[in-house]
């Protein structure tokens, strides 16, 4: 009898487990989204409506706070995504590489994608184009943003070019490199990035480089205030700090040149004119 | 002979690490006045700090591995610069590091108590427990405040790299002036020490406080962790170390450790941060360089002997 009751539920067990199958159900066109960068892209590629998924960090356009968080860039939660039921999960580099590998584990369609620099931008607006099905307005977007470059570039020429340093962190101090996103922007937009090469693309930096650099602008996304920078000890002489030419995130977003994504464009125009304000003060 | 031989070497060989420290790389007097020398006063400072208080320590405690961070102290405060720096008072991030080492300090000088007597072994079972508590408070930091990534892995290896404003770099060098004093108090305290190593009913029968010494040397310890730890974070290994070499040089009574432990710990701490600056292209966190020599020194020494 003892044995009977064990068979059976050994029996109920498996059928249970043999029934956990996945749901393969109609998923066309739900893509979750976890790098901010490739949201934006999706947007403009007028498929923002697909997008049924989004990290903390994806919070433009506006119309993408409405969708539903699955975690922020570092950290997700797996189930909440299997729910969602997408067809594909759109992902970064970074941290989001592993989760990347979890969720091909999983058997989810996972396409990454981190630019690094404007060729590669361009390059990847399309292939996500294709990839969602929007090709002929991939191809436009990106004739565009390849007209705005071009048209950056023309403004930037035979005007002087100010050094440029930008703060991402202060304690440790850490700034950008030029082959980095943002060093490009920096370069194309017309000013001089002071850290030619840095080990990493995003790296620390010694004060003492700082100061023997003597930038011209300084770009402070490190939540100092102008008021501390200023009273940095053997800053004072530095001619970004001396006259001033500090500029904070609500002078520039960082969102703009930090990211890569159509708006970069705009980003580049912003630096651009803080260029042209550095040239009509201080030359 | 050996003795003040090798500490006439010891010193020789710091004055020219603080010249090479100073002049390297040719800087313009305006870095060699604001960065480098605020920096070499903080890496002394730092380095005879922990190597002093090391030394303290393993005769205290009777515990050769006993080391400035072994009372949980140092997470504390870690943690507490942390707290102070995600909320974006990064300013105020040596306060809060005090405050941190104070906590810390009352709370592990509580749970060592044990019907008003003082063990040994509770102070170090509490210190290490508080300082895992206080450590998981900084992974728990570390997981959501992803952005201060850099800032936390810093203040956990070390860093002596930090930019002081001017009214900063007073407020430093007046808590630095604190510390020297409390040094030579310490100092002072060695031969008491010695007598104390030998127990407690034998140190009060020659007239030694010894309750009250050890809580003095307590608060006096915690004080300077919490100061140090605040501007340079957590530097392993120079504490640990420092005291044992000078034992192995041949010193034994810990008045001839303890101003031996000051000279090397800052001289050891200066050209671990020299490599630390200039070896690679990027900044490498101090508290890598000073585990990679102190080891294989440290071995090296044990193998000698």
């Amino acid at each position: 009898m003892k044995h009977l009751y064990y068979s059976a539920l050994i029996l109920i067990i498996l059928s249970t487990l043999c029934s956990c199958h996945s749901p393969k159900q109609d998923n066309a066109g739900r893509y979750v989204v976890l790098s901010p960068e490739i949201a934006e892209i999706i947007v403009a590629l007028g498929a923002g409506d697909k997008i049924v998924g989004l990290t903390q960090e994806c919070s433009y356009p506006p119309e993408l706070l409405e969708k539903e968080i699955v975690g922020n860039f570092g950290a997700v939660k797996m189930e909440q995504i299997l729910n969602l039921n997408p067809e594909l999960v759109f992902t970064s580099a970074l941290e989001q590489e592993s989760i990347a590998e979890d969720l091909r584990k999983l058997g989810i369609r996972v396409e990454s994608s981190y630019p690094k620099n404007l060729a590669e931008m361009q390059t990847e607006i399309l292939r996500i184009a294709v990839i969602i099905g929007r090709e002929a307005k991939g191809r436009e977007l990106v004739s565009s943003i390849a007209g705005q470059i071009q048209k950056v570039k023309e403004m930037a020429e035979g005007r002087p070019v100010p050094k440029v340093y930008l703060e991402i962190y202060r304690d440790p101090l850490m700034s950008v490199a030029d082959n980095s996103f943002v060093g490009e922007l920096i370069e194309t937009a017309g000013g001089d990035n002071v850290f030619q090469t840095l080990e990493r693309d995003y790296s620390r930096i010694k004060a003492e480089d700082v100061i023997k650099a003597n930038p011209d602008i300084m770009i402070c996304y490190s939540q100092d205030s102008l008021s501390d920078i200023i009273s940095r000890k053997g800053w004072g002489n530095i001619p970004a700090i001396k006259n001033q030419m500090v500029f904070f995130e609500g002078d520039i977003d960082p969102d703009l040149i930090q990211r890569a994504g159509p708006r970069c464009v705009i980003g580049m125009i912003k630096l651009n004119e803080i260029y042209a304000l550095w040239e009509r003060l201080t030359q | 002979m050996k003795k003040s031989l090798a500490l006439v070497l010891i010193c020789l060989g710091s004055l020219a690490l603080i010249a090479l420290y100073l002049f390297w790389g040719h800087p313009s007097s305006n870095i060699f006045w604001q960065v480098r020398i605020p920096r070499l006063v903080l890496t002394l400072v730092t380095g005879m700090s922990l190597a002093a208080i090391g030394s303290v320590y393993q005769l205290m405690l009777a515990n050769p591995l006993a080391e400035p961070y072994i009372l949980g102290i140092s997470s504390g405060s870690a943690f507490g610069s942390i707290i102070f720096a995600s909320l974006g008072l990064y300013i105020l991030m040596p306060l809060g590091g005090f405050i941190g080492a104070l906590i810390t300090m009352v709370l592990v000088w509580r749970l060592a108590q044990r019907r008003g007597a003082f063990d040994r072994g509770r102070l170090i079972i509490a210190g290490v427990i508080v300082g895992m508590f206080f450590s998981a408070g900084i992974s728990l930091m570390m997981y959501l405040r992803r952005e201060d990534t850099v800032l936390i892995l810093n203040t956990l290896m070390g860093n002596l790299g930090r930019i002081f404003s001017y009214s900063e770099y007073r407020v430093f060098v007046l808590l630095s002036a604190v510390i020297l004093i409390l040094l030579i108090w310490l100092y002072l305290k060695s031969r008491a020490l010695d007598i104390m190593s030998s127990g407690d009913l034998y140190a009060a029968s020659v007239g030694i406080q010894v309750h009250r010494l050890r809580q003095h040397i307590f608060v006096v310890t915690s004080l300077i962790i919490g100061i140090v730890v605040s501007y340079a974070g957590i530097i392993g290994f120079v504490g640990l170390i420092t005291p044992h070499i000078m034992r192995l040089l041949g010193f034994s009574r810990q008045n001839r450790i303890y101003p031996g432990s000051l000279l090397f710990g800052a001289s050891f701490l200066l050209a671990a941060d020299f490599l630390a600056k200039n070896m690679a292209g990027i900044e490498l966190p101090v508290g890598v360089i000073t585990a990679a020599i102190g080891c294989p020194f440290f071995i090296y020494l044990l193998l000698r002997k």
